[in-house]
């Protein structure tokens, strides 16, 4: 086997132009998701009357069915939704010119939100009641309570959870790929079909990808140390 | 032409989709049970720290869950009849199935081997000091203390890696594997449906996944019946 | 002035209070005391609506509840009236010491920052833990984590302070360091409330003891009285077992 190695860096030249695209299709979801989560996640626990089970469905929905199917539900039937309320309605908006990363955005959103809100929910759950107890002996709300004691808490408590969920929607981005969107896989691929050289190719992107991890995974070690620094106890 | 969207078809589909769940689940099948074994291979070097294996074992899940499944798949279809003429085995002709089986199993092992070390070294020391008190050697305290203790630690995580395998293998048909999502594909061309497809099938996972996470409760409560139930707070 | 009305409450189908009638004075503290399942902490939780009761009135100061028909708001400005002190303490572990202490004021009585630093100052200097102001609970010890928790509790200035086993949960040779921070602010003529076994403190700062079985108030009275001459056949079971207990500490420590 002939592994082209200078290839390789020409290759990588190339395909790490794709990664902004990459991270706009893993930070984007990731900060939508939250706001979804925490709202999600505090229905959940307080079983606000209504939207209690509709959040319920949300979540095992989302959670239970692969993110393909989502990018791909979103990417065909939101055009159709939209052409449908623009003819009611007499709007002029032309599904087709609607830019298909905003599909994939939404679908890996709803994904996002559905999979953090759990992350945030256990989180909250693991705080020990003590602390709301004591929040509301004080005199908080209950929104207070939560705000200001307990969710601080769960999040810090929750970063390696959180880190997970980054590299995993890091890697999910790929799929994007598969409706042409040129990140990072995208754009290997291009690579490998213009040139014929396939294996160099894909190692580059994964070599990408490795490295993107890698320094995730450094940044979240070092984040976490400094979040629960409260936790460590020490002089006395 | 009929209509755009016509919700019928989600259940006409069904059927078709449902005739292929099978390929789905032997791939899954397949991919775990490797997947077991690769794992515990993978875990031993781990855990009695042996020099050279150990650091390729921590290479090797490194770089599995550093990732995409998607860039494993191409890296396997494309790589492994590479590596295998350097042998002169020619696989060119492989059906693509099985080079998805060899990725999900890898891919797995490397998920498996890393619940596998964390279950054991969870199982509490005292359980190991008190075999070794009543006078059991080594190879008795893992086989009849840790082990059962581990399995039983390891339940939930090996669960939701099974449930996550199995959403994976919807990414099988990007090397042309004829599994359920790939019928899907050719009812598509046929029917210009998509949307009513990919709902079809996101029924179907659905279904599939909500059985399973009931039959894994159902087994981690039965593994559990020793433990103990929760305190709770006196008045 | 503390005024509870019929209080009943049950978990799971067994009744835990079986129709509570207190009144409590400005100024009084009162101790209750009771074998463990006879409801003593969960009338205290009720007082700051931690546990809500099914039925009955309470009163702390001007506000008036009925707890069948409580709103949020009701029991909120009731729960404003008193401050408690937990057995486990209960510090906001991300917050420092004197931030412990100032949230209280600054988020539930809307005092200014400035301010709320100043008064959470003075009142951790009276429990000794000046030196500590910018320390996280978790680099303290029992003793003065719940030294904190009696400042958060003191610095909101409330009608009465619930005290709920300080001093359970302590290493024995930290009891006295918290006991005297107590005893001192009973001194000083705030209303207390207090579950505990400490029975040096009932005896020594008690205005009232109250001694609860099962459910009910089976006997109240002056510490010399309770403890002296107790009236009822339980109290004097509860009293003796106590102090067969406290008969044999000395000699356990003798043997060792």
């Amino acid at each position: 086997m002939t592994i082209d190695l200078p290839f390789i860096w020409i290759a990588f030249k190339e395909i790490i132009k794709s990664l902004p695209t990459t991270l706009i299709l893993t930070i984007v979801p990731l900060l939508v998701g939250f706001l979804i989560g925490i709202i999600v996640a505090l229905v959940r626990i307080y079983k606000t009357r209504f939207v209690y089970q509709a959040a319920n469905g949300y979540v095992s929905f989302f959670r239970g069915t692969p993110i393909i199917m989502h990018i791909m539900v979103i990417y065909y039937g939101i055009p159709l939704l939209v052409d449908q309320v623009s003819l009611k309605f007499n709007l002029n908006i032309q599904s087709s010119k609607i830019p298909i990363i905003l599909f994939v955005l939404t679908a890996l959103s709803l994904a996002a939100g559905a999979y953090l809100s759990e992350i945030i929910r256990s989180g909250i759950i693991s705080v020990s009641t003590g602390q709301l107890e004591a929040a509301y002996s004080v005199g908080m709300t209950k929104l207070q309570a939560m705000f200001r004691i307990v969710l601080p808490q769960a999040l810090a408590q929750s970063v390696p959870n959180f880190t997970n969920t980054f590299v995993g929607f890091l890697h999910t981005s790929s799929i994007a790929f598969l409706v042409s969107e040129k990140e990072l896989t995208g754009a290997a691929n291009i690579v490998a079909s213009t040139n014929l050289k396939f294996l160099e190719a894909f190692i580059t992107a994964g070599i990408i990808y490795w490295g993107l991890t890698i320094i995730v995974e450094g940044i979240s070690f070092l984040l976490e140390k400094r979040v629960t620094s409260y936790s460590r106890g020490g002089v006395s | 032409m009929g209509k755009v969207f016509d919700p019928l078809l989600i259940i006409e589909f069904l059927p078709t989709l449902l005739h292929y769940l099978g390929v789905t689940l032997e791939i899954l099948a397949a991919s775990i049970f490797l997947g077991l074994i690769i794992g515990v291979a993978a875990a031993i070097p781990r855990l009695f720290k042996i020099p050279f294996l150990n650091q390729l074992v921590i290479l090797y899940v490194s770089f599995i869950r550093g990732t995409p499944i998607l860039i494993q798949l191409f890296l396997v279809f494309y790589g492994l009849p590479a590596i295998l003429m350097i042998f002169d085995i020619d696989i060119s002709k492989l059906e693509a199935i099985y080079f998805v089986i060899i990725t999900y199993a890898i891919s797995n092992g490397a998920s498996f081997s890393e619940i596998f070390r964390g279950a054991i070294r969870a199982v509490d020391k005292g359980q190991t000091e008190a075999a070794y008190s009543v006078g059991m050697t080594s190879t008795q305290n893992f086989f009849r203390i840790v082990l059962p203790q581990a399995l039983r630690i390891a339940f939930p995580n090996m669960a939701n890696s099974v449930i996550g395998s199995l959403k994976d293998t919807s990414l099988a048909f990007s090397i042309g594997v004829m599994d359920m999502v790939g019928r899907g594909d050719t009812l598509i061309s046929a029917t210009a449906h998509a949307l009513e497809v990919y709902i079809s099938l996101s029924i179907i996972y659905y279904a599939v996944v909500l059985l399973f996470e009931k039959i894994f409760n159902k087994l981690e409560k039965h593994f559990n019946r020793y433990q103990s139930a929760d305190i709770s707070v006196a008045a | 002035m503390i005024i509870l009305k019929d209080i009943k409450k049950s978990f799971n189908k067994s009744q835990v209070l079986r129709g509570i009638n207190l009144k409590i004075n400005r100024g009084e503290v009162v101790t209750i005391l009771g074998p463990s399942g006879s409801g003593k902490t969960t009338l205290l939780r009720c007082l700051n609506f931690l546990e809500r009761p099914e039925a009955g009135i309470v009163q702390i100061g001007n506000i008036q509840v009925n707890a069948k028909n409580a709103t949020k708001k009701d029991m909120l400005s009731v729960r404003k009236q008193s401050a408690m002190v937990f057995q486990h303490y209960n510090l906001f572990a991300h917050k420092t010491v004197v931030e412990n202490v100032m949230e209280g004021l600054v988020v539930a009585k809307k005092v200014k920052k400035k301010d709320a630093r100043m008064i959470s100052e003075k009142v951790l200097e009276k429990v000794g833990l000046s030196d500590k102001l910018h320390f996280y609970p978790s680099q303290l010890s029992g003793g003065q984590q719940q030294r904190v928790g009696i400042a958060r509790a003191l610095a909101l200035n409330p009608e009465v302070i619930l005290f709920d086993e300080p001093t359970s949960a302590l290493d024995p040779e930290l009891v006295g360091e918290v006991l005297s921070v107590i005893k001192e602010i009973a001194q000083e003529g705030i209303t207390m409330v207090v579950v505990t076994h400490e029975m040096s403190f009932a005896k020594e700062v008690s205005d009232r003891v109250l001694f609860m079985d099962g459910g009910v108030i089976v006997e109240e009275g002056t510490p010399w009285e309770i403890f002296h001459a107790p009236k009822e056949e339980r109290t004097r079971r509860f009293l003796q077992r106590i102090s067969g207990e406290s008969f044999f500490a000395p000699l356990k420590e003798q043997v060792n």
